[in-house]
């Protein structure tokens, strides 16, 4: 869960448009690791890899905006009271 | 009955709105354990879902005692309620006081004299002059001391948490934890004067009014 979440802030630090080696050094990953990982999100539907044209690059979806605002308030009320996630 | 003839009610109604605001909580707690799965999380959500349903029920049965001395016919609905209630919040601050102690892992120097002196005051609650075939005295001194001191080790943890952290808030849900211990204090304390009782039931319900600001804060999109 974490390293979803980690990986998806890269994305939306990244103003909604990361490239992969962004994410890889954001997220502190291994290529298999990152290709992994990015595959079970756009899986999950809310990451979406667009197609440039000698690139890609990965937006959140409304449903990842939706998640990441939902985690944070996750981690804002456990941290309220003292609880790590 | 305890407290004033005119506060009759009133401590049910405000029981009533910190039973939506320990639902709230209980809710958000559960929100975030089925996202994140951690325990602790988990914890924090069955404590406010047994703390809520302690106060309805005290709360619905210290209607019922109304109507029921309308009527005519004292059954000692309130003190029922205040038993239900009590065990509610004995269970919920301790599953709480747990999830703290767990935090650290290991029984430490802070946390076994806590635990032995939630022991020794439950021990010492069944040893008070307390019928143990019936329901409990209402807002006994040795039942409240009994909470007043497992709110007040939460309490500590949640300020040291502000202390380190300075978020608002965390300083909300330290507010809150003290604004029910000086709540119970003073129920310990309103055997001295009834406007005392009255005090307690303001600070309880304040406290439950800054979880609801912190439940706002951490749910406002930034």
């Amino acid at each position: 869960m974490r390293i979803y979440v980690d990986i998806m802030r890269v994305i939306q630090r990244e103003e909604n448009h990361a490239k992969p080696t962004r994410i890889l050094y954001g997220a502190n990953l291994s290529h298999d690791r990152l290709v992994k990982h990015v595959d079970e999100l756009k899986a999950l539907g809310v990451i979406e890899e667009v197609a440039e044209v000698d690139d890609r690059f990965y937006k959140l979806t409304q449903k990842g905006i939706e998640f990441l605002n939902q985690f944070r308030a996750v981690e804002r009320f456990a941290a309220a009271f003292g609880f790590a996630i | 009955m305890v407290g004033p003839r005119w506060f009759v009610g009133f401590d049910s109604l405000m029981e009533l709105v910190a039973v939506i605001i320990a639902l709230a909580i209980a809710y958000q707690a559960l929100k975030g354990y089925r996202l994140t799965k951690r325990r602790t999380l988990w914890y924090v959500h069955f404590s406010f879902a047994v703390l809520s349903a302690g106060l309805l029920i005290d709360s619905l049965l210290g209607f019922l005692g109304i109507v029921a001395r309308t009527l005519r016919g004292t059954i000692g609905l309130t003190s029922i309620g205040y038993s239900i209630y009590f065990f509610a919040q004995l269970l919920a601050y301790s599953i709480l006081t747990y999830a703290y102690v767990s935090q650290t892992r290991t029984f430490n120097a802070t946390s076994s004299p806590v635990l032995l002196v939630s022991l020794f005051g439950f021990a010492t609650l069944q040893a008070a002059p307390i019928r143990l075939l019936g329901p409990l005295v209402e807002y006994h001194p040795v039942s409240e001391i009994v909470l007043l001191l497992l709110v007040f080790y939460i309490a500590t943890k949640t300020g040291t948490n502000y202390s380190s952290t300075k978020d608002q808030n965390a300083f909300l849900v330290f507010l809150a934890f003290l604004l029910l211990a000086l709540s119970h204090l003073f129920f310990i304390l309103q055997p001295i004067s009834p406007l005392l009782f009255v005090i307690g039931h303001l600070l309880q319900l304040s406290g439950f009014v800054s979880f609801l600001a912190m439940l706002f804060r951490v749910n406002r999109n930034q």
